[in-house]
């Protein structure tokens, strides 16, 4: 699935958060959204979803505008994980997946038995099938950001954005979380755009990176071309070191008094 | 695959339990009273009415009327409150703190004193019509409050509740000001500042049940959505779900729903805040299961409240409206504790 932006703007009340962004997402690839704080990255997301109005340009799923998409239709194809996630009290995991699939559902209907496939494999890719029946509020913090997860992938769409899916997580999760995220793209072929806040996990999973700042994009393209010394200067405002060891790709910011 | 069967079990076991309290409150709520009936005359007079018989009678005219609005205005008040509470995701929404308690209070009281006639038995119907616009007009008025308020920037509805709570005590200010400049007929009035289960106002029940049975209805083809709705609106519109659409439909008609409770009985509060806190740890947070054992629960509790209200200072009666606020105003206290002031509160900010 190709997704493309065309001189994309969006803005959040009067603020500009993205201007004039263009760009073509690689297919069957994962790709990192990353930039500073504010420099409209998720904004851009949920823009994509139709979740904010686009004040100029469009974007196109397959050559198709995003905005002549019907909402049902744009689900089956498109699934996004945002920032913040709100676990109701006294759902469960169960209940949470079999939401999912909301879009390919008819009314008064339960879900097929092709849906509980995909329900089952969502939650085994996650690790969680034996907790389908527990609370969302008794897992812990690691466990409910894969739950999430699993939602997204039972939505059985072909492309999927996700928002900081490690946030809150410590470094054992984010690896594995990013890792699983990983083998998405390069085992079912899924179409993957992650906003990430760190280089280096960015680096370690990531096929292609974004680099954006103050709603524009800085640079694009393969990881190891676009995280350079210059770029993460230019985006970030900072210094860094940027080396390999062991085939991996590491980026060692300097620490810089904060300016403005 | 057996992740939803647990759910299922005790959907089904919380939904029992709520049919057999329901009647449990119903067959108490017919027997006891000035009078008790034992429950072989119970069965007989529901088998076979017997007009010679003063049970039956009074059965007939006036426990079974009674019994049935209080049924009514339960399940009501109960189906509103799950589904303001599943849209706004708080737990303190309810039909009462949205203004709609204090609107239709207010347009009653109005009308009364412009037109003394409306309160005449032969315009039963025509003072629930009334209070079905109050009603609608409270709620309107707290949500264009709201709005005005920020509402946009406000997903957990916290300033839809602030909103609701000024405008219900702006209304009831108005009415008691109205109340106050005309004292020889405050009494007749006083049935409608609190909720008042009577069995005269049957007629305004056999006009009024329809619109509850639509409402209910609506609210439960829309239940998978509004599923999705508990979980943000960003992610229910990303999963397929017309979020403003759903919103407003759900929201209106629940208003409605609420509403048409109000014109049959008066304002009863609390029921729509308590009932979804009860049902929800039996049946879980599904919208439609918990949309069907509120309306059990909430039917239950209200017989109950109406029972408790004809039982306690017998020879005279209270208000069930009364004593629906005394019980509530208990629960609210319950559900603040719980949500806001225990360790489990910061999850909800």
């Amino acid at each position: 699935m190709v997704l493309e932006l065309c001189n994309v703007s969006v803005s959040y009340g009067k603020n500009l958060c993205v201007r004039d962004v263009s760009h073509r997402f690689s297919d069957g690839r994962f790709t990192a959204l990353v930039g500073p704080n504010g420099c409209g990255k998720s904004t851009l997301l949920r823009a994509l979803m139709g979740l904010l109005p686009m004040q100029q340009g469009e974007a196109r799923l397959d050559q198709r505008p995003v905005s002549t998409i019907g909402r049902r239709s744009l689900a089956r194809r498109v699934a996004y994980l945002p920032q913040d996630n709100h676990c109701p009290d006294y759902m469960t995991l169960g209940e949470l997946i079999e939401l999912s699939s909301f879009s390919r559902s008819r009314l008064m209907r339960g879900p097929s038995a092709s849906d509980r496939q995909i329900f089952r494999d969502a939650l085994e890719t996650v690790g969680l099938l034996d907790m389908a029946h527990r609370p969302l509020n008794t897992l812990s913090g690691g466990q409910r950001q894969r739950a999430w997860i699993a939602m997204v992938l039972a939505q059985d769409a072909d492309l999927i954005l996700m928002d900081e899916p490690v946030n809150h997580l410590d470094i054992a999760y984010q690896y594995s979380v990013l890792n699983l995220v990983a083998r998405l793209t390069r085992q079912k072929g899924k179409t993957v755009i992650c906003v990430l806040h760190d280089l280096n996990l960015t680096a370690s999973f990531a096929d292609e990176v974004v680099l954006m700042r103050d709603g524009g994009i800085e640079a694009a393209g393969p990881v190891r071309e676009t995280i350079t010394v210059g770029n993460v200067t230019k985006t970030f405002g900072m210094e860094a070191e940027i080396f390999d060891r062991n085939g991996r790709l590491v980026c060692l910011p300097y620490p810089t008094e904060l300016t403005a | 695959m057996n992740y939803g069967e647990g759910v299922l079990r005790r959907q089904r076991l919380g939904l029992m339990l709520g049919a057999g309290g329901l009647l449990l409150a119903l067959g108490l709520n017919l027997s006891l009273g000035a009078r008790w009936i034992a429950p072989d005359t119970l069965v007989g007079a529901l088998y076979e009415f017997d007009p010679d018989q003063l049970d039956h009678f009074l059965l007939w005219f006036q426990r079974i009327p009674r019994a049935l609005i209080a049924i009514y205005t339960g399940a009501m008040m109960a189906c509103a409150g799950v589904v303001l509470q599943s849209l706004m995701r708080n737990p303190l929404t309810s039909p009462a703190t949205l203004g709609v308690n204090a609107g239709a209070t207010l347009l009653v009281v109005l009308g009364a004193a412009l037109w003394p006639q409306l309160l005449s038995p032969e315009n039963l119907v025509a003072q629930g019509i009334t209070a079905l616009a109050g009603g609608v007009f409270g709620a309107v008025l707290a949500l264009t409050v709201a709005r005005l308020a920020g509402m946009a920037q406000d997903p957990r509805g916290f300033s839809l509740i602030l909103a609701g709570a000024l405008v219900a005590m702006l209304l009831s200010g108005v009415t008691q000001a109205i109340l106050l400049s005309d004292p020889q007929r405050r009494s007749d009035l006083l049935g409608w500042a609190s909720g008042n289960i009577n069995h005269v106002y049957a007629d305004r029940l056999a006009a009024f049940w329809w619109i509850g049975v639509i409402c209910c209805g609506v609210l439960l083809l829309l239940s998978r959505s509004l599923n999705l709705i508990l979980l943000g609106a960003d992610k229910a519109s990303s999963t397929g779900v017309n979020v403003p659409l759903v919103s407003r439909v759900a929201m209106l008609v629940s208003v409605f729903a609420a509403a048409s409770a109000v014109a049959v009985c008066g304002p009863v509060g609390f029921i729509g805040l308590v009932v979804p806190h009860i049902a929800r740890p039996l049946l879980g947070a599904a919208v439609g299961p918990l949309l069907l054992g509120s309306t059990l629960i909430g039917a239950g509790l209200c017989l109950m409240a109406d029972l408790t209200a004809r039982m306690a200072f017998q020879p005279y009666t209270l208000h069930t409206g009364v004593v629906m606020d005394l019980l509530g105003g208990l629960f609210f206290v319950a559900i603040i504790r719980q949500h806001y002031l225990s360790g489990r509160a910061g999850r909800l900010t």
